[in-house]
């Protein structure tokens, strides 16, 4: 296999200088591999430090000790924790992408172009943005009505959906999700557990947050259990 | 390998009033303030670099007179700096600091090179114009002379900004302050510039113009690959727009990094009250 990610001793602590210089220490010496097709599950109670582990490999956390080695698709290897911005824009943009557990979209921009703008960006036309973008949005059973509409009203799980579809529809060759079936019912998340499993068919390596058991079951080949911010445990599928 | 930059800015400073060798040492943000404690100066720029590359957004937060717009003024040749050096890609390839070049090479570079939309739309825009009129002046400027072209040029940059063809030919006086902003928008980019520079574009207006106007500046990013500057102190259009933010404060940056990074995990005790604030 491949290695993809080498996260070695990472820690992360925020220092709040306006709360009299306070620090919450929220990762400690986490390290773990992640190879290309592989889908890492990462789970632990609320507060284990699941999604800053997440964030700190999106770079919108910085973290404070520790590599993240990245291995581009060109060979080249990027460590992400202190890769220049514009590295790290560069990678966003051609392989890597984040699914946050709220969606964040441009006011009143219709559903449907919040999802084809991840490819026009990337260089595709509009016509065909727009083409992929309804395959998707039709497997995701998003009502054909919404299509149209602006996801600011919409329901959380119409709006979760919307998010997913934003974050694979450019098949990343790294994606992290978080909780990316919390909202869904059952039929729906199996749904989007087939198209995510459909990627990883494709080389796609993915991370995934959930607290949910049947998604983690379906999914992951591996997850590591956070406790406190350490890595207390690796479960094999 | 590596990209190259568009726009390199290095050590660009602004002072008003006496310019003493020490003045950038007695202000900024450790001082909590620009003015020189000695003698009196005030410094509105001090020090700033930073690189932007072809495709990028960069955000500029800061309260009202941290130095955020007397730097893309300065960007636009509309004031000039005290010290420092802009480098620029189209300009014999980026050897050359910008404002080194000729009034009349600086003529150019504004005319064909860069776009402005400033906070105020009377500053971009001619009232005794109409609002196809500005735009022709904008592509005159630009060497464009023929009369039939420049209506389609016109009619096709409104259309794009979503402002009525109907009344291209009346002046934007008469628009509400959404659509002027929009006309305005339509004149900058009617040069196909590489860089856009937008200085507090959506205030004043009210949240559904506000969304239009942003919308509208996305996808010109989207289709068009244009470089943008976006000067706010709105942490809501900061987030919409941009891929990279710098924080300044009294002159100087405090912080830079992606825009969710600082947004989400701001470094500096001023980024973090900043944050810490948003609605």
């Amino acid at each position: 296999m491949t290695k993809l990610l080498e996260v070695v001793d990472l820690e992360k602590r925020f220092e709040l200088h306006i709360l009299n210089e306070k620090a919450i220490e929220a990762l400690r010496q986490v390290s773990f591999n992640v190879e290309e097709g592989e889908i890492v599950g990462l789970t632990g109670k609320t507060g284990s430090g699941k999604s800053t582990l997440m964030k700190c490999i999106y770079r919108t956390y910085l973290a404070s000790r520790g590599q993240i080695q990245y291995y581009e698709e060109s060979g080249g290897i990027l460590d992400l924790t202190s890769a220049s911005e514009h590295e790290v824009l560069r990678i966003r943009k051609k392989e890597m992408t984040y699914c946050s557990q709220f969606l964040q979209v441009i006011p009143r921009v219709p559903a449907i172009d919040v999802v084809a703008s991840a490819l026009t960006a990337r260089g595709r036309s509009v016509d065909e943005a727009r083409r992929i973008t309804s395959e998707i949005l039709e497997r995701l059973s998003l009502p054909k009505d919404l299509w149209d509409a602006y996801p600011a009203t919409f329901s959380g799980g119409e709006q979760q959906r919307v998010n997913i579809a934003r974050a694979m529809i450019a098949r990343p060759r790294l994606l992290l999700v978080d909780e990316p079936t919390a909202s869904l019912d059952m039929k729906t998340k199996d749904a989007v557990i087939d198209m995510l499993l459909d990627l990883k068919r494709n080389g796609t390596s993915i991370i995934l947050i959930t607290h949910d058991e049947h998604t983690l079951t379906r999914m992951a080949d591996r997850s590591l259990h956070l406790e406190n911010g350490r890595l207390k445990e690796v479960v094999y599928a | 390998m590596d990209e190259k930059w568009l726009l390199r800015v290095r050590n660009l400073t602004k002072i008003f009033g006496e310019v003493t060798p020490d003045v950038c040492d007695r202000t900024g943000p450790q001082f909590n303030s620009n003015i020189c404690p000695k003698t009196g100066a005030v410094v509105a720029c001090s020090n700033i670099s930073f690189d932007l590359y072809p495709g990028e957004v960069l955000g500029i937060v800061g309260e009202s007179g941290s130095g955020k717009s007397t730097l893309v003024q300065m960007l636009y040749f509309d004031s000039d700096p005290t010290s420092g050096e802009v480098n620029f890609r189209p300009i014999e390839d980026g050897s050359v600091n910008l404002f080194e070049l000729s009034s009349q090479k600086k003529r150019y570079i504004r005319n064909h090179l860069m776009g402005m939309v400033y906070q105020n739309p009377r500053d971009g825009l001619n009232f005794r114009f109409s609002s196809g009129g500005n735009i022709a002046e904008k592509l005159l400027m630009a060497g464009v002379f023929h009369v039939g072209n420049i209506r389609i040029r016109a009619t096709e940059l409104l259309n794009h900004t979503e402002v009525p063809i109907k009344r291209m030919d009346e002046s934007p006086v008469r628009f509400s302050g959404g659509m002027q902003q929009r006309v305005q928008i339509a004149k900058a980019i009617a040069n196909n510039p590489p860089l856009l520079l937008l200085d507090e574009v959506t205030s004043g207006l009210d949240v559904s113009v506000q969304a239009k106007v942003l919308d509208l500046i996305r996808r010109l990013q989207d289709e068009l690959g244009i470089s943008m500057i976006v000067v706010s102190h709105d942490l809501g259009v900061i987030r919409m727009l941009t891929d990279r933010t710098i924080v300044l404060k009294h002159g100087q940056i405090v912080e830079h990094g992606l825009t969710d990074q600082i947004l989400q995990d701001p470094q500096h005790g001023y980024t973090q009250l900043l944050v810490s604030s948003l609605l």
